[in-house]
C-alpha cells in the first residue's frame, strides 16, 4: 500500500516516521560490482532480461519492482546460485566465470533470503558462529582433541560473534534454538550470520517483510549502521517505498525482468514509468 | 542438595563452551565414570560384563559414529552393518598380518580404512538425498557383506567362512583379544575407549566442523551460501562416522563375540543401530548411550521381569514383544520427540531445576 502512496504521490513528504534518514548527498565512484546484459531464464519463463547495473562500493543500492520482477533472481545470480544464460557480472575488477555460491561467499558476498534460511536445530548462537566457518583454520585433528589451538580459535571466533549479538541486541536469545524464535528475530538472527562473515557486499532480500512499524524502524537502523561503521555495500530489496527512499542511495526499479529505471530515489520516485508500472500491476 | 546453576557465573566463553557447563553434571559424569572404572570391575559378574556391559559399549561406539552422519548431518544411512563389516574383517588382516603391532593401533587402522570406505559409498550423497541415499547405502551394506562372504581371503580362507581372535595384549599379558582376555580386562579397555571416542566425537560437534554438519542437515542451501562446501562436509561426516562404526565392528567381532562370520553384520545390524538413535536421540551423543543401552537391556528386561512378577512367557512371545515395543517406540519417537531420550532426560533436567516451583 505505502508504495503505491509513495510511488504515485511523488510531492508528498514521507519523513513522518522520523529517526531513520539517510544522507542523500553521498557520492561513490568506485564500482564494486558490475553485471551486464545479464538475461536468465527457466525454460520459456524469462526471469531477466538484459539487466545491467552496478554496485558502488560503501553504498545502499535497493533494488524495488513488484512480486515477480526478478529481484531475487538477480541476487541469485549475484551470489552464483543461478547461472545466467547470458552476460557478465565483474566483481572488485575480475569477470566472473560460472561459480558456485560458497565461491562468492568466499570472496565476501554475504546474504540473507526472503523466507528464512536459518539452521532450525541450532542456537541463535552456533547459527551465527557458522558464519565464521570461512575463518577458521584449525584442522580436524586439532578440533577432534579441542583443547590447545582449537579451543583458543573458538574463543576467538566467539568474541567476534558477542560483538555482533551486542550490536544487535540479541543477547537475551543466544541460547535459543532459533526454531523457537518469532519471525522479527529469526531475520536480525539472520542479519547477524551474514555479518559474522565480514562480507564486503551484503545482500539483503526483503529484510523487513512480515515485521511490524517498530521491528522495521530497528532494522533500518541496524542496516545504516552496519553500512556506517563497518563501511559494508549493501544491495536491498524491499517493498517499502518509505524505506528505500529513507536508507538508500540509488535504487534499480525491475519489472517483468527488465530493468524500468536506474538513479537517486528521489529521481526514481518522479519516473512516468515506474508509477505506471507500480499502478498497473494494482498494488 | 539442589540442582542449579544460580551462582555459578561464568566469567568466560571457555567455560561456557565447556561440554557440561553446569557443574552438577561435570560431578555426575565424572563420578559415574569412575564407579565404571574402579568399582563395577570388582562386583560385576561375568555375565553382566560379557552380556550386557561390553555389548553396551561397542554398541555405543556404532551409535555414536551413526548419529554422526545421520542425527548431525543428516544424512540417513543403513549401511552401517557393512561398515560394521569392514571394520571386523580389516582388523582380523591386519592383526594376522603383522600380529606384532599393537592391538590398539590396529584398530584404529582398521577405523581409517572404513572411513575410506564410508567416503567411496558416501558420494552418491552428493547428488541424493533421503530416501534415494537410503537405498544406495543399503546396496553398499549388500555389497560389503557379499564381498566378505564369496571371497574366502577375507577370513584366511577358513573353511567355514569364520574369523577368530587371535590372542592380543595391550600391554604385558594385559590381554583384551583371545582366549587369555578376562572379560574385566576387555570391559576396562572398551570402558575407556568409548570414552576417548566419545570426547573425540563431542570435541568434533562442538567444533567448525560439527557446526558445518548441522548446517548442511538443517539447510543445505543456506550452507552453501554462506560458504560451506557441501562435498567437504559431507564427505567428512561420513569418514568419521564409518571411522567410528568401523571400530565398533571390530570390537563386535574381537572382543564381543570373539568369532564371527560376515552374516553377523546383516542388514539387520544396521536397522538395530539406527533404532538406537533414534529412541536415544538424533543429534546427541549421550543420545547415542542412552539409545544403546535402551536396546541391549530390553530383551533383557523383557525376558526377565516377567519371570520376577511370577509370569511365565513363552519364548516366541517374548520375542514378538520386543518387536512389538521397538515399533511402538519408534513411532512414537519419530512422530512425538524426534529428540529421543537424550530430550525427555533435558527436560527433566529443566523440570529438576525450577523445582519445587511449577515455573
Ligand atoms: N528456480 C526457479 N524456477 C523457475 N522459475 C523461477 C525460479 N526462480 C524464479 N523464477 C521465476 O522468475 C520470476 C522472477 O521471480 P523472483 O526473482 O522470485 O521475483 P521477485 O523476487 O522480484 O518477486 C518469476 O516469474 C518466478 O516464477
Ligand atoms: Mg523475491
Amino acid at each position: 500500500m505505502s508504495a503505491v502512496a509513495t510511488a504515485a504521490a511523488p510531492n508528498q513528504n514521507q519523513q513522518e516516521d522520523g529517526g531513520v534518514t539517510q544522507n542523500t548527498a553521498r557520492v561513490f565512484d568506485e564500482v564494486l560490482l558490475e553485471v551486464k546484459d545479464i538475461s536468465l531464464a527457466f525454460g520459456g519463463v524469462k526471469a531477466l532480461t538484459n539487466i545491467s547495473f552496478d554496485i558502488r562500493k560503501g553504498e545502499i543500492r535497493a533494488i524495488i519492482g513488484p512480486n515477480g520482477a526478478g529481484k531475487t533472481s538477480m541476487l541469485n545470480v549475484i551470489n552464483g546460485f543461478y547461472h545466467p544464460q547470458d552476460g557478465t557480472i565483474t566483481y572488485k575488477g575480475q569477470v566472473r566465470r560460472k561459480m558456485r555460491p560458497h565461491n562468492a561467499a568466499k570472496q565476501g558476498i554475504a546474504r540473507t533470503f526472503q523466507n528464512v534460511a536459518l539452521f532450525k536445530g541450532m542456537s541463535t548462537l552456533d547459527n551465527i558462529m557458522t558464519g565464521r566457518l570461512l575463518k577458521m583454520r584449525t584442522n580436524m585433528l586439532l578440533q577432534a582433541i579441542y583443547w590447545g589451538p582449537n579451543q583458543r580459535e573458538e574463543i576467538r571466533h566467539r568474541e567476534y560473534c558477542e560483538q555482533i549479538i551486542d550490536f544487535l541486541e540479541i543477547q537475551a536469545i543466544r541460547k535459543t534454538p532459533v526454531g523457537r524464535l518469532p519471525y522479527g528475530l529469526q531475520k536480525r538472527v539472520e542479519l547477524a550470520r551474514a555479518l559474522a562473515m565480514e562480507p564486503e557486499l551484503l545482500l539483503l532480500d526483503e529484510p523487513m517483510a512480515g515485521m511490524n512499524v517498530e521491528e522495521k524502524e530497528d532494522m533500518c537502523r541496524f542496516v545504516l549502521d552496519v553500512n556506517e561503521e563497518f563501511g559494508t555495500t549493501i544491495a536491498l530489496i524491499e517493498h517499502d517505498m518509505g524505506v528505500v527512499m529513507d536508507i538508500s542511495d540509488r535504487v534499480v526499479v525491475l519489472d517483468y525482468g527488465r530493468k524500468l529505471a536506474d538513479g537517486p530515489p528521489d529521481e526514481v520516485r518522479r519516473d512516468e514509468e515506474v508509477i505506471r508500472a507500480y499502478l498497473g500491476v494494482g498494488h | 542438595m539442589f540442582y542449579r546453576e544460580a551462582g555459578q557465573y561464568k566469567s568466560d566463553y571457555a567455560s561456557d563452551q565447556a561440554i557440561f557447563p553446569i557443574r552438577q553434571d561435570r560431578i555426575g559424569v565424572l563420578l559415574i565414570f569412575l564407579f565404571a572404572l574402579l568399582v563395577i570391575p570388582f562386583i560385576a559378574t561375568n555375565y553382566l560384563l560379557n552380556s550386557i556391559l561390553v555389548p553396551f559399549l561397542v554398541f555405543s561406539i556404532a551409535a555414536i559414529g551413526l548419529n554422526i552422519l545421520t542425527g548431525y548431518c543428516g544424512q540417513v544411512s543403513l549401511g552401517t552393518g557393512g561398515f560394521m563389516a569392514c571394520g571386523a574383517f580389516f582388523t582380523f588382516k591386519l592383526t594376522t598380518w603383522m600380529p606384532e603391532v599393537n592391538i590398539l593401533l590396529i584398530f584404529l587402522m582398521a577405523g581409517f580404512g572404513t572411513a575410506l570406505v564410508g567416503i567411496a559409498f558416501g558420494i552418491p550423497s552428493l547428488r541424493i538425498k533421503g530416501f534415494y541415499l537410503a537405498i544406495a547405502t543399503l546396496a553398499a551394506q549388500f555389497f560389503l557383506i557379499w564381498m566378505f562372504t564369496q571371497n574366502p581371503w577375507w577370513t584366511n580362507y577358513n573353511p567355514a567362512g569364520v574369523i577368530t581372535a587371535p590372542p592380543r595384549a595391550l600391554f604385558g599379558n594385559f590381554y583384551i583379544t583371545g582366549i587369555e582376555a578376562t572379560p574385566v580386562n576387555k570391559y576396562l579397555f572398551l570402558l575407556c575407549f568409548t570414552a576417548a571416542l566419545a570426547l573425540v566425537a563431542k570435541n568434533l560437534v562442538r567444533s567448525a566442523l560439527g557446526r558445518a554438519w548441522m548446517a548442511i542437515r538443517d539447510m543445505d542451501i543456506a550452507a552453501e551460501i554462506i560458504g560451506i562446501r557441501p562435498m567437504a562436509a559431507k564427505l567428512s561426516a561420513f569418514a568419521v562416522s564409518s571411522f567410528f562404526i568401523g571400530i565398533s565392528g571390530a570390537a563386535w567381532a574381537f572382543m564381543y563375540t570373539a568369532s564371527v562370520e560376515a552374516l553377523a553384520f546383516e542388514v539387520t545390524r544396521s536397522f538395530q543401530v539406527l533404532f538406537m538413535i533414534i529412541i536415544g536421540g538424533l543429534g546427541s551423543i549421550l543420545g547415542s548411550f542412552l539409545g544403546a543401552a535402551f536396546i541391549v537391556l530390553l530383551p533383557i528386561a523383557l525376558s526377565n521381569l516377567p519371570a520376577m512378577v511370577g509370569l511365565r512367557l513363552p519364548v516366541d512371545l517374548i520375542a514378538h514383544l520386543e518387536f512389538m515395543i521397538f515399533g511402538a517406540l519408534i513411532v512414537f519417537f519419530l512422530i512425538v520427540e524426534p529428540n529421543g531420550l537424550a530430550r525427555l532426560w533435558q527436560i527433566g533436567k529443566e523440570k529438576l531445576r525450577r523445582w519445587p516451583f511449577p515455573y
